[in-house]
């Protein structure tokens, strides 16, 4: 099998590199991109560690080519802040406790951050079932749930909600 | 109220933000320059003498760049105690299970690699295997391991006297038996190992760890290098529970591929290795037999368990203890006598995990609910009759300083509206209590204690040391939040050095719940005496007497007049100028009975200190598909003193998740001629943010005499009591109690059907 030059588009930077044809997104990410955020669990589609998004949609990159990745905006747990500034949803994640040993993280914030761009204020019961896909051993999820409802929207009776975060340094 | 201004607090973790942005490097993100791809060749028998192993076409293959078998291992020998080194890193004359390491490749690449194990070829004699503990017991075939006649591993036999006497005192005796199967830890990070020499020959390692120093030590002793000459390097680590606090033979294959090769070298685990080839819990058979008195107490209990050991004994002798000891530290007992037996199987290795034993755990506490049942008291109060109090001793002589088993349990039951629910619901809803009890650490002898060192730099920011790793429980901000409250800094001042060999000194690592207490008070210490240094200098400063100062938001001031203050950066720069060391250490040993051995004499002070645990369960069960639908969770646990409250909800809602829903309802491993064949997270059910109940977290403190600030440890007798509570509620929901574990649907709608035709005649 011969290695083919690709142009992907990552993080809204188009990244030029080899690949073979049964390379998938998730392996050229890591190995050849040095972009290791996106982590490998179960190499099965069904833990949702290695979740990307592609066009805005949660996808898995461990069971997408990086052949049919040409074309389309990617974005990784990389991408989501800009420079040093977090997202809302990365924020929230820290100042609810919603990481433990921080492995399915990355996943879990692209999953969120999908849903959060479609809908940004989505009730309890449309966040569980959207993070179905994504398998967390250590936290039992609770906090990982109210830390998407409450990104971008502080709740005033939440001990862990910064309302004042605009005024933070 | 506390003057407490960092601990205490719902600080977010100083760990998180590495971890969002994608940025925390685990060991499988890990890329060295010339590093080449290990792999394992693994048993396809369950039990099998190995009569030749021939690599030489494997070598010949363009790329590979070395094989190791047995030969290359000296023979050495794994196992936590000297009585249990019974595991070769890489087999030499026999594989025990399906997937017992056989050799070892580091090739190129990834393809070179698999191709070269393919090539590997073993010529075995197969053997007669046994599967189940109970056929190994009686079986007449070949021993797994030829100096353990009946397959008999480890026999832990406990027995505090007056049993048979007390059992003729008793008003009503009944004896019952439960089952569990093997559940797995799915750590969300498969197993992975990097390994090289560097230029002066040392050892570096990176992996997933439960504790650095338990890792170096073996590694020191196969490679016959010193201990300082082994460096097993902080990296995150994704979850570990349990699993993965001894050394892994892809440790030492990894680092024997580095040595030959002279490169550095990643083995990284495929998910079902993971499952197969790392620890799981043990599969357990227990019969509880009770005698209690008119009211319900407890005069005499005969415990006997049968653990499915699996191929190798490691940790053997803990494993069969601490199913007993949660239990014996949660209920007062007259008077007890345990046998436990785990038995060697030709099954893959077992260890410690997260709930020690369902079978045992929960057949205890349903077993306490028949006995309520059939005296007319409910749950809670047959609970409160029995519960440890404190100044108790436990039946093996462990005193108990600090309790508030009662206090959660009253408060779960208050929250959850047990009382007004027990009894009252409709049909196939149910309700049930668990409570348990889990020790902060045991006798670990020359590793039992813990040392931090504490460096001031010229900024006035200091660097903290310690050995305490973080598994991802939230252990770094711990100690980072210990280290700022007591030296008067903000979190932020502080760099964490922390869980790695080369630096940082002997800890007993994140094992037995041990880390908080003894870990942290190292730190805790270690600052203390790095404040006191200042405080000397600081006192000369402010022309006052240092028991006058206190410490807090990088000043230190007199504590009635904090007018008058000066800078810590100040007091460090003053104090370097006149020749005084801004430097400190502390540590801490637990003072336990170091002749307590789990065996020979399983007497005498455990731990220090017991965390106690209530989780109320209340369930739906549908009794057409048998499925459990889990309304309400509340978990009480007495921590001691919570340090973190954000943190500690954390560990009771992960508790919830593994002991109760996961390990209640779903998890557990099903086998085929010693086969699994559920390794993969899509055969093996672990739950889903769908699948999860309301949680209400209840923390309640004893403050504990000896552990830092009054903490003992976070969660695990959630973990533990969940169990039971799920276990529990479903009995009640369906009305006949459950004894084999875990309750999936076909095991209870067969128990209704039994009922049923029971009830019609």
């Amino acid at each position: 099998m011969e290695k083919i030059k690709i142009t992907l588009n990552i993080n809204d930077k188009p990244c030029e590199v080899m690949v073979f044809p049964n390379d998938t997104l998730l392996e050229v990410l890591r190995d050849e991109l040095d972009l290791t955020g996106s982590k490998e669990s179960c190499s099965e589609g069904v833990c949702g560690s290695c979740t990307i998004q592609m066009d805005g949609k949660p996808v898995r990159s461990c069971l997408t080519l990086a052949m049919e990745a040409q074309g389309s905006r990617i974005r990784t747990v990389e991408g989501l802040a800009s420079k040093d500034e977090l997202s809302d949803l990365q924020q929230s994640f820290i100042d609810h406790g919603a990481v433990q040993c921080g492995f399915c993280t990355p996943g879990m914030l692209m999953t969120a951050d999908a849903l959060l761009n479609e809908i940004p204020n989505p009730d309890e019961e449309t966040i569980k079932k959207t993070l179905a896909g994504n398998i967390c051993r250590c936290t039992g999820y609770a906090k990982i749930i109210e830390a998407v409802a409450h990104a971008g929207n502080p709740r005033e009776h939440c001990p862990d909600c910064k309302t004042d975060r605009n005024t933070r340094e | 109220m506390s003057d407490y201004t960092i601990i205490g607090t719902r600080m977010p973790r100083v760990d998180s933000r590495a971890k969002v942005m994608g940025k925390a490097k685990f060991t499988a993100d890990l890329k060295l320059p010339g590093m080449l791809v290990g792999k394992i060749k693994r048993s396809p028998y369950a039990h099998a003498r190995i009569l030749n192993i021939d690599t030489s076409k494997a070598l010949a293959l363009p790329g590979v760049k070395a094989v190791v078998t047995g030969k290359d291992t000296e023979g050495v020998k794994w196992g936590v105690f000297a009585y249990t080194r019974d595991q070769q890193f890489i087999q030499t004359e026999k594989v025990r299970y399906i997937g017992d390491e056989v050799a070892g490749v580091a090739a190129v690449d990834e393809e070179t690699a698999l191709k070269a194990l393919d090539l590997i070829q073993v010529d075995y004699e197969e053997l007669p295997a046994v599967f189940d503990p109970m056929e190994a017991m009686a079986s007449q075939t070949e021993l797994i391991h030829k100096d353990f006649p009946n397959n008999v591993n480890i026999h832990v036999n406990i027995d505090t006297g007056n049993v048979d006497e007390n059992f003729e005192k008793a008003y009503y005796i009944r004896e019952d038996t439960f089952v569990a199967p093997e559940e797995s830890y799915f750590q969300a990070e498969p197993y992975a190992v990097v390994a090289r020499f560097d230029p002066e020959d040392c050892l570096e390692v990176w992996c997933p760890n439960g504790g650095p120093h338990m890792k170096s030590k073996p590694l020191s002793n196969a490679f016959k290098i010193p201990l300082h000459k082994v460096k097993i390097k902080k990296i995150a680590i994704g979850g570990a529970f349990g699993g993965r606090s001894e050394i892994c033979p892809a440790d030492y294959i990894c680092a024997l591929l580095a040595k030959k090769t002279g490169k550095p070298v990643k083995i990284k685990f495929t998910r079902e290795e993971n499952t197969i080839g790392t620890r799981q819990g043990h599969a357990m058979i227990t019969t509880h037999k009770t005698g209690v008195d008119k009211d319900g107490r407890v005069l005499a209990r005969e415990t006997t368990c049968y653990m499915d050991g699996g191929a190798y004994s490691s940790t053997g002798p803990i494993a069969t203890s601490v199913p007993f000891l949660s239990m014996e530290q949660a209920y007062r007992m007259g008077s007890v006598r345990y046998n436990g037996y785990r038995i060697y199987t030709n099954k893959p290795i077992r260890g410690m995990i997260r709930v020690h034993g369902r079978g045992f755990a929960c057949g205890l506490d349903t077993q306490l609910d028949m006995i309520a049942d059939h005296l007319g008291i409910d749950p809670v109060e047959m609970r409160l009759r029995n519960s440890r109090q404190p100044g108790d001793y436990t039946s093996t002589k462990s005193y108990v300083g600090s309790c508030a088993m009662d206090e959660t349990i009253l408060k779960a039951v208050e929250k959850s509206g047990f009382k007004e629910k027990w009894g009252k619901l409709p049909p196939f809803h149910g309700i049930g209590i668990g409570t348990n009890s889990v020790q902060t650490g045991f006798p670990m002898g020359i590793r039992g204690g813990s040392q931090s060192f504490i460096k001031f730099n010229e900024d006035g920011e200091a660097t903290v040391m310690s050995g305490v790793v973080d598994n991802g429980q939230g252990n770094d901000n711990m100690l980072v939040q210990i280290a700022a409250e007591e030296l008067g800094l903000l979190p932020e001042d502080i760099h964490l050095v922390s869980a790695d060999t080369e630096t940082t000194s002997s800890d007993p690592g994140s094992y037995s719940q041990v880390s908080t207490f003894v870990g942290g008070h190292a730190v805790k210490i270690a600052a203390q005496n790095c404040r006191e240094k200042l405080f000397e200098v600081a006192a000369k400063i402010l022309k006052t007497n240092p028991e006058k100062l206190a410490a807090k938001n990088r000043l230190i001031f007199i504590k009635d007049d904090p007018e008058k203050y000066v800078p810590i950066k100040k007091v460090v720069r003053i104090s370097l100028l006149n020749f005084n060391s801004v430097n400190a250490e502390g540590g801490y040993w637990p003072r336990v009975d170091m002749k307590r051995e789990w065996v020979s004499n399983p007497y005498g002070q455990m731990c220090e200190a017991f965390s106690f645990g209530t989780t109320i369960v209340e369930v739906k069960v549908d009794p057409d598909t048998g499925q459990v639908e889990v309304l309400e969770v509340t978990a009480a646990q007495d921590v001691g003193y919570a340090l973190n409250p954000l943190v500690l909800e954390g560990q009771f809602e992960g508790s919830v998740a593994m002991g109760g829903q996961g390990g209640m309802l779903t998890e557990y491993h099903e086998w085929k001629d010693g086969r699994c064949v559920n390794p993969t997270m899509l055969d093996y059910k672990l739950p889903l943010a769908c699948d999860m109940p309301k949680i209400n977290n209840i923390i309640v403190e004893s403050i504990d005499p000896k552990g830092p600030y009054g903490a003992k440890e976070a969660g695990m007798s959630i973990a533990m009591s969940a169990a039971q509570g799920y276990s529990a509620a479903v009995s009640n929901a369906i009305g006949v109690f459950m004894d084999s574990f875990p309750l999936t649907p076909d095991k209870i709608l067969a128990a209704i059907k039994k009922k049923n035709e029971k009830v019609s005649p």
